[in-house]
């Protein structure tokens, strides 16, 4: 199971609701559907939203950047960003949105300013080690759009009104106390539970 | 009193109804009848049903040859052995809608009241009519639960009636290229429909069969009309161009100069072999009158309670039943905590895409069905 996976089950308690957006082949859902936690995913790609109807989930095919102002307000009790923030179009506006349409917002996304990062950057000199997410992947062709530090995240956090609830350190399966603030150059992957109250 | 006999007109089954019915605008029928035809087998514990139902100029025959035709069933794509409704686990039945003029009682039928053809004396019929009717047949058929209800067009809108108003007797629901309410270009677009066949001097105020006449001009134009919004700009485009007709050059008259123009005319003129123009006059208002969020609204905590599960499909290229207004369903959807699933399915072929081959549109379709247990 995926890392990240695992602290999401561990945080959301039963019988919540749950929207996972970027959902994938609904592996995250069908985790959440065991603890008897209904979750409804959005996903772009045709042929993944297939693969999560044949499972019995519940999904709704389209482009996050569209259609995130078409779900209801006060709908959720989680809203579950994986892996997905970076490639948001307005990582802000869908944030934002996603404040009226869930009580909490779950994000995880890889650290790009963590040190290994940088000093590949420094030595090659190329982008594309900086917004890589598939071995194909280039400057100019990447979806990983935003590429964002620990740091930059909670800035935002701060500017869009968002409460942190907890900070976790996903590789080493990790909270992070108050006074251990997660390092921007250590740190690969993180996870944060925001509330918007 | 109820009774299923053979259809002797047309291939299935009739369910007489020997009572009362009272419809949504006050009146009541009496004396009705559903033609239906089945696919498949019901199994012993009748839970493998699924109900189909059709489109505004659709019939109780989806699979197989249509004995009216004579080529393929309207969703033979869809419905059959090993095919995404597969006939081979599930038991598949399809009604002529109330207000048809293929075997279920509508317009063309003789009034038991006054022995004469309805006419326009047959009273105005809503989609929720036309559902109440199929409940009647799913419960002689003694049929608790249905897997699902599935249709097209004027089909999404019984389907979304049917969640909305018999929620403990399905399972799940598919709607394709439908919509919550019929939109103010659609409603325009019947309207022109309708005058076009009762401004038809042989539509003899709708009592044309008395006088053995027929408003075949009106209801011709009406399928043009129509047939338009059922495809695209781009499908016309690939299909036709500007080619013209068996000709080289323009003949600078109003004859068919253009192949699009004698393609709609045939389409027009092999609607009215099949239809008939009363139905289409009454069909078409029960499309206009239809607005099924309020009683989505009214009954949500049942359709929590039952679980029903929803897919609602949509084409990128219609713009009769837009992508837009499926959102809206699911939106709705949301809002009141359903499951509810939504897709998208790309093609370039307008409203008819539903009825076309689309294997994207019948994957996604195959793999919800799957998932429902």
């Amino acid at each position: 199971m995926r890392s990240d996976y695992k602290i999401i089950l561990d945080l959301i308690p039963e019988n919540s609701k749950v929207l996972d957006i970027g959902c994938s082949d609904g592996e995250l859902i069908s985790l959440l559907a065991e603890k008897n936690i209904s979750a409804q995913g959005v996903e772009i790609n045709q042929e993944r939203v297939i693969s999560c109807l044949g499972k019995g989930l519940d999904v709704i095919h389209g482009d996050i950047n569209l259609m995130v102002e078409d779900f209801p307000h006060n709908q959720f009790d989680y809203c579950i960003l994986t892996q997905t923030i970076q490639a948001v179009q307005k990582p802000d506006v869908l944030l934002n949105t996603l404040k009226k349409v869930g009580k909490n917002i779950i994000v995880s996304f890889n650290n790009s300013a963590r040190l290994s990062k940088v000093v590949k950057f420094l030595l090659s000199g190329s982008f594309d080690s900086l917004l890589k997410k598939s071995d194909s992947d280039q400057w100019y062709n990447t979806d990983y759009i935003h590429p964002c530090s620990i740091k930059d995240f909670r800035k935002l956090t701060l500017d869009l009104d968002l409460r942190i609830i907890g900070t976790y350190d996903v590789i080493n399966q990790k909270k992070f106390t108050n006074d251990r603030i997660p390092s921007n150059l250590f740190c690969k992957e993180v996870l944060f539970h925001l509330t918007n109250d | 009193m109820r009774e299923i006999t053979e259809n002797k007109e047309y291939p299935g089954f009739l369910l007489k109804c020997n009572e009362h019915l009272k419809l949504d605008s006050g009146k009541s029928i009496s004396n009705f009848q559903i033609a239906y035809q089945t696919y498949g087998k019901l199994n012993e514990q009748k839970d493998n049903a699924i109900l189909i139902c059709h489109a505004l100029t659709g019939d109780q025959f989806p699979a197989e040859e249509s004995p009216i035709t004579k080529k393929n069933g309207w969703w033979d794509l869809m419905v059959g052995p090993d095919r995404p409704i597969d006939t081979n686990k599930y038991f598949v039945i399809c009604s002529n809608v109330l207000g048809g003029c293929v075997g279920t009682t509508g317009p063309n039928d003789i009034n038991p009241e006054t022995s004469k053809i309805y006419g326009l004396d047959f009273p105005t019929i809503t989609i929720r009519d036309m559902v109440r009717v199929q409940k009647i047949l799913i419960d002689e058929l003694k049929i608790n639960k249905l897997v699902s209800v599935i249709g097209g067009s004027m089909g999404a809108m019984q389907v979304l009636q049917w969640a909305a108003t018999y929620p403990e007797s399905v399972k799940s629901i598919i709607s394709v290229a439908g919509s919550l309410k019929h939109s103010a270009q659609n409603i325009a677009f019947d309207e022109a429909g309708r005058q076009s066949i009762m401004l038809d001097p042989k539509w003899h105020n709708g009592q044309y069969l008395d006088k053995d006449d027929k408003p075949e001009n009106g209801l011709s134009v009406a399928r043009m009309i129509a047939h338009i919004t059922y495809l695209s700009e781009k499908a016309f485009q690939n299909k036709f161009g500007r080619n013209l007709q068996e000709k080289k050059d323009l003949s600078f008259g109003f004859g068919i100069d253009f192949q699009v123009e004698s393609y709609l005319r045939y389409q027009g003129r092999s609607f009215v072999d099949r239809f008939d123009a009363n139905s289409y006059l009454y069909m078409t208002r029960a499309m206009d009158y239809f607005d099924v969020s309020e009683e989505i609204q009214k009954n949500k905590e049942e359709i929590i309670n039952h679980e029903v599960r929803f897919l609602v499909l949509s084409f990128t290229s219609d713009w009769l039943f837009p992508t837009k207004e499926s959102k809206e369903i699911v939106s709705l959807l949301n809002s009141i905590g359903s499951n509810v699933s939504f897709a998208e399915v790309v093609s370039d072929r307008g409203h008819d895409s539903f009825l076309l081959d689309e294997p994207q549109f019948f994957r996604v379709s195959e793999g919800f069905l799957k998932g429902i247990k």
